[in-house]
């Protein structure tokens, strides 16, 4: 009895608090994220999520465009010096950073300065201390207050699309308040549309309107102009499950659902009051070839695979139409994504079986690793399996998780893998994530020294004809020695609710919460 | 007498924990994955990876690690966690209050339910009663608690609205609230944990009811209810506080499927994300505070089984 007397209490007091509840404030503009963000410093300890929120926090001198080239932002212009060694930056006039502070030459200084210290453990030091050979700056001055001048040992046409980059935290620029007296970090004080509130770990991180943002001019665009701070709050809501995310977003718990998985894509179209929206990014899918095993070793091997398979018809299997069979390894949203790469080649089962004769293929085993942890990775392999069974390949799959995956790729340590690869927003670095010598770097793919030879030209150079020729002369050489087949660019989902106006899906993939509205 | 019985108890589990301790450690070194090249991702160079590993002491030999992490874990200091720097004890403990919260709720509300139906079953036993309380302890204890709290997700979340489908909020803040965001995974804990607790204490009521004692209070002319509250309940709980206890054990030790499934920032979650993100503070941590977490409730369960057994003794 005394039982149920307890119960119907605090079902009661349960129940007494919801229209409680009900007349709170407005609640911010929620949005999902698949797991919790790793910290608050800028291309600090960081993964995508952490850089989705950080970008609505810090902003650089420049940022990426909505075609994901690089544009000034806080710099107002970009001044190359004709022998490529130095880059000046203009400073934009009243930008003021969350604390209230103008910003000047001086905090631009301190923030890079504070990147190059090794201490930092900025993800992009490698990538401009000569590391990775991609760039080295060898002085930062400020000859006055508006002016900030980066110089270079030789020339590198990706400086600026690396300072853009979002995971180096788009090489925010930051106030020194941002770390205590004593060198620690506390926490961003920068100059984007919205400043950090409360994280709470492993449940939310909410953001709140910066009264005293500037705004570049003109519509979105990218991460950079028409940033509209239009929501006052808004909330990440960490929801690993995404069956749960769904509930979520059906209920009216979140109003953003990011990341959807291709599983729920079907139901949430079908719901009335539910909008799908799907863009692709930069980032690619594709089946990896060890060019080392004995087997794989063989070009004819890897092009009868290549031949075996209808790529445009698992593509459609798997994405329907978000996304294009693509056979670049550049993404179709590069400018340098010409009409050559446009056309995927046709399957031709015939061809296949030929080059397996002659290369003397009797059916071993071709072992592919593959995940579940990104469903797309699994089912491009399980359809690759099942066509190349066709012509007459035995194609085998290890489900592993996804650390596992990571590490045998990292060491090389496959026959085929189905490998899902992070976005790479300039064409030379698309190339150079597969490109490379196997003895230093085995995650590599590709060790054709002319492609190679071919891959360090298109680095130097920013003349925009000359590396429309390089990346064409690489994508012919590509298609010839097949070291692995690319299927498509992978498409950023976001599900909303009807209330909920102005989110854009786009080319990184990074879900953007500025300009966007509930209600109205 | 029973202190010294807890005390060489507690002095027996530290070689368990000992080789928990060794054996989680060398588990997470054999699987492959590198906390290093997780944080960095696919577009790591060697070099990057060095300095991380570096950076993390995951360069060292593997004794060299696990003498330094066990040194400092017998000091109270469980390290960082790799993943984001936080400290790993606190965290625990932080966690470990969300996960406790709803499993005591919910065991006790199992076994207020499973303990009396187990019985009535038992004293109706072959009857329909029992047929449709075994039926449904089966039937519940069958369904995967994925599947179950998905089901009361979407009925009471989201076709009836009367729950938040998402968040958490603790009982310090807001502590209607609280009931709100743990009502649909207590509820659902609870539904599962009935079915294993009813199968027990009517396999327990049973035994009880065919003792010479029972039919000798039938003779002397009790009346069955007493029969069942004075002779039957307190002799048949004993068994039943040992599967309590070893339950409990089990899901103080996090309650993963659940905390995923209503995004709850609990224990069990905390070392899923360690073992995805092979966070190897963050799971030795986690798995050393579950297998002490076990060892002193199965002490408390034997030191609490006197008092329903009396036959017994903490000796």
């Amino acid at each position: 009895m005394k039982t149920g007397v307890l119960l119907a209490a605090l079902a009661a007091t349960a129940l007494a608090a919801l229209p409680a509840r009900a007349q709170s404030p407005a609640p911010p503009l929620r949005a999902s994220l698949n797991s919790d963000i790793r910290g608050t410093q800028p291309g600090g300890n960081r993964d995508f999520n952490t850089d989705t929120v950080l970008m609505h926090v810090v902003e650089g001198l420049v940022a990426l465009d909505e075609r994901a080239s690089p544009v000034p932002l806080l710099a107002e212009a970009v001044e190359i010096a004709e022998d490529g060694l130095s880059y000046r930056f203009t400073l934009r006039q009243g930008v003021t950073f969350h604390n209230g502070a103008p910003l000047t030459s001086a905090e631009v200084l301190w923030s890079l300065r504070r990147y190059l210290d090794p201490a930092t453990q900025w993800r992009c030091l490698p990538d401009l201390n000569g590391s990775t050979g991609l760039a080295r700056i060898t002085a930062l001055e400020a000859p006055d207050a508006r002016t900030v001048v980066i110089r270079l040992e030789k020339p590198a046409a990706l400086l600026l699309a690396t300072l853009a980059r979002p995971d180096c935290g788009g090489t925010g620029i930051l106030h020194p308040d941002s770390v205590a007296a004593d060198g620690n970090w506390k926490k961003p004080v920068g100059t984007g549309p919205y400043l950090l509130g409360e994280w709470r770990r492993g449940q939310y991180i909410e953001l709140e309107r910066f009264a005293g943002y500037a705004a570049l001019p003109g519509p979105r665009n990218g991460f950079a102009g028409g940033k509209q701070a239009l929501m006052p709050r808004l909330r990440f809501v960490v929801i690993p499950d995404s069956s749960a995310a769904k509930a979520a977003l059906l209920a009216g718990n979140i109003d953003v659902m990011s990341d959807v998985a291709a599983a729920e894509l079907q139901e949430l179209r079908a719901r009335p009051g539910i909008a799908v929206l799907a863009a692709p990014t930069m980032g690619m899918s594709g089946l990896l070839m060890q060019t080392r095993d004995p087997l794989l070793k063989d070009a004819r091997i890897r092009r009868a695979i290549a031949l075996s398979l209808d790529v445009p018809e698992m593509v459609a299997g798997i994405v329907g139409q978000d996304a294009p069979a693509n056979p670049s390894p550049l993404p179709v949203a590069s400018p340098y994504h010409d009409a050559a790469q446009a056309r995927y080649p046709a399957r031709d089962l015939a061809q296949a079986r030929r080059l397996l004769a002659e290369a003397g293929y009797r059916g071993q085993p071709i072992r592919l690793v593959t995940t579940r942890r990104y469903p797309n990775v699994y089912d491009a392999a399980l359809a690759a399996q099942g066509m190349a069974a066709e012509a007459g390949l035995r194609i085998e799959l290890d489900v592993l998780d996804w650390a596992t995956t990571l590490d045998r790729y990292s060491r090389g340590d496959y026959q085929m893998m189905s490998f899902i690869y992070s976005p790479r927003l300039d064409a030379a670095l698309s190339y150079e994530m597969i490109t490379g010598p196997k003895d230093t770097q085995p995650r590599k793919v590709w060790e054709e020294p002319q492609a190679l030879a071919l891959l360090q030209r298109a680095m130097s150079t920013t003349e925009a004809g000359e590396r429309q020729r390089i990346f064409s002369a690489l994508y012919s050489l590509f298609m010839q020695q097949v070291p692995m087949i690319v299927l498509f660019n992978q498409v950023d989902y976001a599900a909303v609710r009807q209330d909920v106006r102005g989110v854009q899906p786009w080319a990184s993939g990074q879900l953007r919460l500025w300009n966007v509205a509930r209600g109205g | 007498m029973t202190l010294a019985y807890a005390l060489r108890r507690l002095g027996m589990a530290v070689p368990t924990l000992l080789l928990v301790a060794i054996a989680v450690f060398a588990l997470l070194r054999l699987v492959p994955g590198d906390p290093a090249q997780i944080m960095l991702g696919d577009a790591a160079d060697p070099a990057q990876l060095q300095a991380l590993r570096e950076s993390m002491g995951l360069d060292l030999p593997w004794p060299v690690q696990f003498l330094r992490w066990l040194g400092a874990a017998l000091r109270g200091d469980l390290g960082l966690s790799l993943a984001n720097g936080q400290a790993v004890l606190p965290l625990i403990l932080e966690r470990f209050q969300v996960t406790a919260g709803i499993v005591l709720l919910a065991v006790a509300l199992a076994a207020l339910l499973a303990i009396p139906l187990g019985t009535l079953a038992a004293w109706k036993q072959n009857s329909a009663l029992d047929l449709a309380v075994v039926g449904g302890a089966t039937l519940l204890l069958s369904i995967p608690s994925f599947w179950l709290g998905l089901l009361m997700l979407l009925f009471f979340g989201l076709k009836l609205g009367w729950v938040p489908v998402v968040g958490y909020v603790g009982f310090s803040e807001d502590a209607a609230a609280a009931l709100l965001y743990i009502a649909l995974p207590v509820l659902t804990l609870a539904l599962i944990e009935t079915g294993v607790l009813t199968r027990m204490a009517r396999a327990a009521a049973i035994d009880v009811l065919r003792l010479d004692y029972i039919a000798h209070a039938r003779s002397k002319g009790l009346r069955e209810s007493t029969v069942l509250r004075r002779h039957v309940l307190p002799n048949a709980f004993a068994p039943t506080l040992t599967l309590l206890g070893i339950v409990l054990g089990n899901l103080l030790g996090g309650i993963a499927v659940i905390e995923t499934v209503f995004t709850l920032p609990g224990l069990g979650r905390l070392m899923v994300d360690g073992i995805y993100a092979r966070d190897y503070p963050v799971v030795q941590g986690t798995m050393l505070f579950t297998a002490t977490i076990y060892v002193l409730v199965n002490l408390l369960t034997d030191l609490l089984y006197p008092f329903f057994d009396p036959r017994v003794t903490a000796e």
